[in-house]
């Protein structure tokens, strides 16, 4: 209580040296913002192959497939699939990528059958109709996310190689990651000029009933096609897109390394800060306790000092962070695979959380050497 | 019972190999309402007397009680409650908190105190007007003349309306007419509002006005009246 009526003091005593303030809030929000990004990452990746509609989902490509490009599947292999037990449905999917290696604007086409997509994805239509994207074979539904980077609006035509599409539809996704997708039909891409691959997809997605083993089902089809024209390598939906982001998600665990150097360095910051405000004010905090400030009060000043400090660019980098983050719709992809930049009320809530301890961590040593302050040593000082 | 009692008080400090002693086996009695000047050449110990009363200092024996509490016993954090509710102390150098304004500086021992919000903005505002400065309430003490910051550092020490008031050279580092000023201030805190003083001066002048002169020499307390050692002043009158 007797803190809070302090507030005053504690406030005007970060602004008596607004400069150095506003740059160590400055930089625990620039170190708080790589904390969020890289935690965003990490989130899409994580959301990515964790989906629980992810393993009761196989994915068939072409052995040794290294690109969407390389993968040459037989369309008629989805009927052959279809008649196994335990299949409910396969959909043949045609992709196309504006780059099969890592990047940081991968354009994503995904060709499906109109009645398959609409039954297979759960897309929440934010602009545009159904019957649209039915009626024409050029249509295509773009996500919110690649839509919002790329300013795709409805009736606009958009233009990757030499494929074009017209976009009848925004869509969000129950799944983040495709929201960085492009929807159109599939015998649109097989034709798309230059291609001639009509008759081919890049994989079928086979949906298990859900007593299916999926394992077993991956085998049995892997073995269907052995001796057939193109060999199978069948995945379920999390190992397959784990396996082919697995140099990506390698690189993104070294970056999750990257978010706490950026807290130590919050850390050391704010505690350089609040040990140079205690330097400057031995005799000031010498003055308080001869007033009566208890040495246990002073010591929570400084903590109450250096945790605002981190707090407030905490709450900036946090903010910053989920605005760019949720404004600009970034997404990390390879081969055709996209990894959603996701940020979340959990993400924010834990930045502030880190935020908070880390001001409290930055506060004690300062916050103690203030308080064992020798009152009379200190008020002789000039 | 006396306002303050000091007992055998001594105080040490050691120097590289050399032991110092600014206090020798000190006794003093303060009573309620009494005006106490302690005068001395600099390193007597004056100011290291008042650290000890005022409980900001630890001796090295003795006894010093105050209202029936031996603060020697406390700990640092009780220390500093009894001071909050027991001593008003004005500094030589004002010691003022720079960021604060002058209303702000003299509610600060309030802040320690059960009060609420209303008592403390009435202690504060008759606090400003004893001191003269109801107009510059909003001032920081950048904006203040010296005389005026002590003013306000005397506002400080006596709005919680302690048990002694101290001072620390109180005109120390102000002009002749502005610490005669002061002086006068010091003078009606006892006069007229009945506060125990104790002021720690070099300055004659201020030592004068107060009704119970102390000097140290050597370790040890002499009190003297009329200007004299009190065992003086006292043979002169047997003789008499």
């Amino acid at each position: 209580m007797t803190l809070f009526r302090f507030a005053p003091y504690v406030l005007k005593s970060l602004w008596r040296h607004c400069a150095r303030t506003a740059l160590t809030v400055s930089g625990a929000a620039v170190a708080l913002f790589v904390f969020c990004v890289v935690g965003a990452v990490q989130g899409g990746l994580e959301s990515l192959t964790r989906q629980s509609q992810a393993d009761q989902t196989l994915v068939v490509f072409q052995e040794n497939r290294f690109c969407p490009a390389s993968s040459r599947l037989p369309e008629d292999y989805a009927r052959t699939i279809a008649k196994l037990p335990g299949v409910k449905d396969v959909i043949p999917i045609k992709v196309l990528t504006n780059n099969c290696r890592a990047s940081l604007d991968v354009v994503v086409f995904n060709g499906l059958p109109p009645g398959k997509l609409r039954a297979a994805r759960d897309l929440e239509l934010l602009s545009g109709n159904w019957s649209e994207f039915e009626g024409r074979t050029d249509a295509a539904f773009a996500g919110q996310a690649v839509a919002q980077r790329r300013n795709l609006k409805v009736g606009q035509k958009f233009t990757m190689g030499e494929v074009t599409v017209s976009i009848v539809g925004v869509f969000k996704s129950s799944v983040t990651a495709e929201d960085n997708f492009i929807y159109t039909h599939l015998d649109f891409l097989q034709r798309a000029p230059g291609r001639n691959t009509v008759g081919t997809v890049t994989q079928l997605e086979v949906l298990l009933a859900e007593n299916a083993d999926p394992d077993a089902m991956a085998g049995a089809i892997d073995a269907k096609f052995r001796s057939g024209p193109v060999a199978t390598t069948t995945r379920t939906k999390g190992v397959f897109q784990r396996e082919t982001l697995s140099d990506l998600a390698e690189l993104i665990g070294f970056a999750h390394w990257l978010g706490y150097a950026c807290l130590g360095l919050v850390l050391s910051l704010v505690a350089t800060t609040t040990v140079m405000a205690v330097q400057d004010r031995i005799k000031e905090h010498a003055v308080l306790q001869t007033l009566g400030l208890r040495p246990m009060r002073v010591f929570r000043l400084v903590l109450a000092e250096s945790l605002l400090q981190s707090l407030a660019g905490g709450f900036l980098g946090i903010g910053l962070g989920m605005f760019l983050l949720g404004w600009w719709g970034f997404s990390i992809g390879a081969e055709g695979v996209t990894i959603a930049f996701k940020p979340s009320l959990s993400l924010a809530v834990s930045g502030a959380v880190v935020s908070a301890a880390v001001g409290v961590l930055a506060g004690l040593a300062p916050g103690y050497q203030a308080a064992r302050t020798e009152i009379v040593t200190a008020l002789r000082q000039a | 019972m006396p306002l303050v009692e000091i007992r055998n008080l001594t105080k040490e400090f050691s120097k590289g190999d050399e032991k110092i002693t600014p206090l020798k086996e000190v006794d003093l009695t303060i009573e309620e309402k009494d005006f106490l000047s302690l005068m001395g050449a600099s390193g007597t110990g004056k100011s290291t007397l008042m650290n000890l009363l005022t409980g900001i200092d630890r001796p090295t024996s003795g006894q010093i009680i105050v209202n029936g509490t031996d603060i020697t016993q406390l700990s640092r954090g009780r220390l500093a409650d009894w001071r909050a509710a027991n001593i008003g102390y004005i500094f030589q150098t004002h010691n003022l908190i720079p960021v604060l304004t002058a209303y702000e500086n003299i509610e600060l021992p309030l802040l320690l105190l059960p009060m609420s919000a209303a008592e403390r903005r009435k202690r504060v505002e008759i606090a400003l007007e004893a001191v003269d400065l109801s107009d510059r309430a909003d001032h920081y003490p950048r904006q203040l003349s010296g005389g005026q910051e002590q003013r306000v550092g005397i506002a400080r020490a006596i709005v919680a309306n302690p048990t002694i008031v101290v001072g620390d050279e109180p005109t120390g580092n102000l002009d002749a007419r502005t610490a005669e000023q002061i002086l006068e201030l010091v003078e009606r805190l006892n006069v007229e509002l009945g506060m125990t003083v104790f002021v720690v001066t070099h300055d004659p002048k201020v030592g004068a006005i107060a009704a119970r002169r102390l000097h140290l020499d050597e370790g040890r307390l002499i009190e003297s009246v009329d200007g004299h050692p009190a065992f003086v002043h006292d043979a002169v009158q047997r003789r008499a």
